[in-house]
């Protein structure tokens, strides 16, 4: 497998009344084709901000973006036309991401008018009818708009217009958050189907662990604009190095009343962005925290072959010997 | 905490029924361009003393206008609550005046709402919103229930010198906080929480959950709590309502659903969950969409979806099968075939 993506030193500062909000900062990370990374965390953490990055709906303040063997974050606006062809990106809000006023055929084939990539009259239509069909959606409701179609089908005509192309790549935006479980898991499956059919590679943002775990093959946690873990998605669900992934899988509610979880109740909230001192970003709610937590920054470190994690004392918190 | 127990020794003359809220056969409808929707179907429900209740559905299940019933906020029109009692402690809360009705909400009943951005009053300081509770359903004097609302703030785990700050102040999780006090400010019997974790992110939910537990039974209060999320009725809940297009389709205890759940479409929702403890390869989700409640099928509802189906699933009533004095289904599989 080739490296698809390589993201080096990324930084994204946002400048606000009060000072710098440091959004996105110093993060690090690679993706091979036709892999999932999953990208989690909590409102707030620079998930979000990441996906746009990478597809450069906004501008890096620092750090390099590496696709296919090329640098990104200077192209041009011709080039950039020509490379996000192949980047797309499905939303999280099937309900805002698509014009209310277009049917849904002209939404799907808005991309191929833009980048011209059909025939004839005949083509785009049978282009149209076989992504319908791909993304499961009945050719009978070509014709309708929107608002007469349920969250399901809506998001089925986000990622059918993502496809329009035939992309390589794909970041998926919080695409099931605002769906029942009934009709996620229908999205999730097809999300899983396109990628063995088309080799696609995915981007995976949300907040949803469970989610998270059954697509991905590589997770990073976010914290506060920062990577705090990074591992193989099976390997990270074993066992956590940091306080704050320990913590935040704890948090979920499962649905079983036969394991009571042991949790960990984090102090506070999210610390705030602006202007951060040079410090673990977690430090203030942690439950490990030393004097050293306050001062430095934590590197990241791979703790065991392939798992990752930026914490002082991972060493001591997880009682090991030697790294 | 001395009042809540003064408090709770007053309505002590009252405790004759084990239930604090019993419906029965509640349909609600709205009135629509497109016809009418039929949001809540002839459902039955009680709730014990002391006791909580989830009710889990998906979007448009009618969760919420079974709760916006229960306190009698059905905006009239569209809606219309067309037939039913409504039990509250012995009276039926749809035979109550307007005013009565007022005494009622947010003292007896209260109410605990999705998205605690919107739940508050943007210019009116958390602590005067604690207080005007207090102060409006007349228990105590202008500075006692200042005095309350204090008491209140520290209850939820919010320091009392922030009385004097705006919701825009406070974070959602900390919001989420005074919209509970304010819930809990005059110790209702019964507290109604729809999707009060929804907006919060999974660690503060962890926070506001426990906190919710907790408080629930120090006070001794009844819960409905109002959700999609599985894992939070797994953790707080005793018993467990599952709605499908307006209808109960499946109830008991935890147990009863957890363990031995039998209606197709209760086994489909833990089918479509992805599990953190089991690798799961591919979901087994439900196929197609919950129907157009303007335009529901005959008989089952959700047969066009159900992997069971038989013919007499479209044409019959579906009778409500009883396994156990908690645990009901309606679900044609499990009738006799007559």
């Amino acid at each position: 497998m080739s490296l698809l993506l390589k993201v080096n030193n990324l930084k994204k500062y946002f400048k606000t009344p009060k000072g710098m909000l440091h959004a996105v900062d110093d993060v690090s990370f690679s993706l091979e084709e036709g892999q999932t990374l999953g990208i989690v965390g909590e409102s707030g953490c620079g998930k979000s901000t990441l996906g746009r990055l990478i597809l450069r709906l906004i501008e890096n303040t620092e750090g390099e973006i590496i696709y296919n063997n090329r640098e990104i974050t200077k192209l041009n606006k011709k080039e950039l036309k020509l490379l996000r062809k192949q980047m797309q990106m499905i939303f999280q809000d099937p309900y805002s991401s698509i014009n209310p006023r277009m049917r849904v055929k002209d939404i799907i084939g808005e991309p191929m008018i833009i980048y011209k990539t059909f025939k004839n009259k005949i083509d785009y239509t049978n282009k149209i009818k076989k992504l319908m069909d791909i993304v499961g959606l009945a050719s009978r409701i070509a014709d309708s708009y929107p608002h007469e179609l349920d969250g399901g089908r809506r998001q089925r005509i986000g990622v059918a217009r993502a496809l329009a192309l035939n992309p390589r790549f794909i970041i998926c935006d919080e695409p099931v958050s605002a769906l029942d479980v009934s009709i996620q898991a229908q999205i999730l499956n097809l999300l899983q189907d396109l990628q063995a059919e088309m080799d696609l590679t995915y981007i995976f943002i949300t907040h949803n662990l469970s989610v998270v775990k059954h697509i991905s093959d590589n997770i990073c946690v976010m914290y506060l604009g920062k990577i705090v873990e990074m591992s193989n998605s099976k390997e990270l669900f074993l066992q956590q190095f940091h306080p704050y992934t320990k913590a935040l899988l704890s948090a979920i509610p499962r649905p079983t009343i036969h394991k009571k979880a042991d949790r960990i109740i984090l102090k506070g909230e999210l610390t705030s962005p602006i202007n951060p001192i040079q410090a673990c970003r977690f430090a203030p709610r942690c439950l490990y925290a030393k004097k050293l937590c306050f001062n430095e920054v934590p590197k990241m470190v791979e703790v065991i072959p392939g798992h990752f994690s930026a914490c002082h004392y991972v060493k001591e918190i997880n009682k090991m010997s030697s790294i | 905490m001395l009042s809540i127990q003064d408090s709770k020794i007053k309505r002590g003359g009252l405790v004759l029924n084990k239930n604090i809220l019993e419906i029965k056969d509640l349909v609600i409808q709205y009135k629509t361009r497109k016809g009418i929707v039929k949001a809540v179907n002839n459902i039955n429900l009680s709730i014990e003393k002391g006791e909580t209740t989830g009710i889990v559905g998906e979007t448009g299940a009618g969760k919420t206008t079974t709760a916006l019933g229960i306190l009698r906020l059905i905006s009239d029109p569209p809606g219309k609550i067309i037939n039913g009692e409504i039990i509250f402690d012995g009276k039926n809360l749809l035979e109550l005046s307007a005013s009565e009705m007022r005494k009622i909400r947010g003292d007896r009943i209260s109410m605990i709402f999705q998205d605690p951005m919107t739940a508050l009053n943007p210019i009116m300081t958390v602590g005067e919103q604690i207080a005007e509770v207090i102060r409006l359903h007349g228990k105590l004097t202008v500075h006692e229930s200042m005095l309350k609302a204090h008491e209140m703030l520290e209850l939820v785990g919010i320091s009392k010198d922030r009385y004097y700050e705006y919701p825009h102040q406070f974070s959602g999780g900390m919001k989420q906080r005074v919209v509970i006090a304010i819930a809990l400010a005059c110790h209702p019997s019964l507290i109604i929480a729809d999707e009060p974790t929804t907006a919060l992110d999974v660690t503060i939910q962890a926070q506001v959950l426990e906190m919710m537990a907790k408080l629930k039974n120090d006070l001794n209060t009844s819960m409905i709590l109002i959700t999609h999320d599985l894992g939070i009725v797994a953790e707080i809940c005793e018993k467990v309502v599952i709605m499908y297009a307006g209808e109960i389709i499946e109830a008991g205890t935890v147990e009863d659903i957890f363990d031995r759940s039998k209606h197709p479409y209760t086994k489909g929702l833990f089918d479509s969950l992805p599990d953190l403890d089991e690798d799961k390869v591919r979901l087994r989700p439900i196929p197609g969409a919950m129907p157009d409640p303007t335009n529901l099928p005959n008989g089952c509802n959700f047969a066009p979806r159900c992997p069971f189906k038989m013919p007499r699933c479209e044409v019959k009533e579906i009778p409500t099968i009883h396994f156990s004095d908690t645990h009901f289904i309606k679900c044609l599989l499990f009738a006799n075939k007559d």
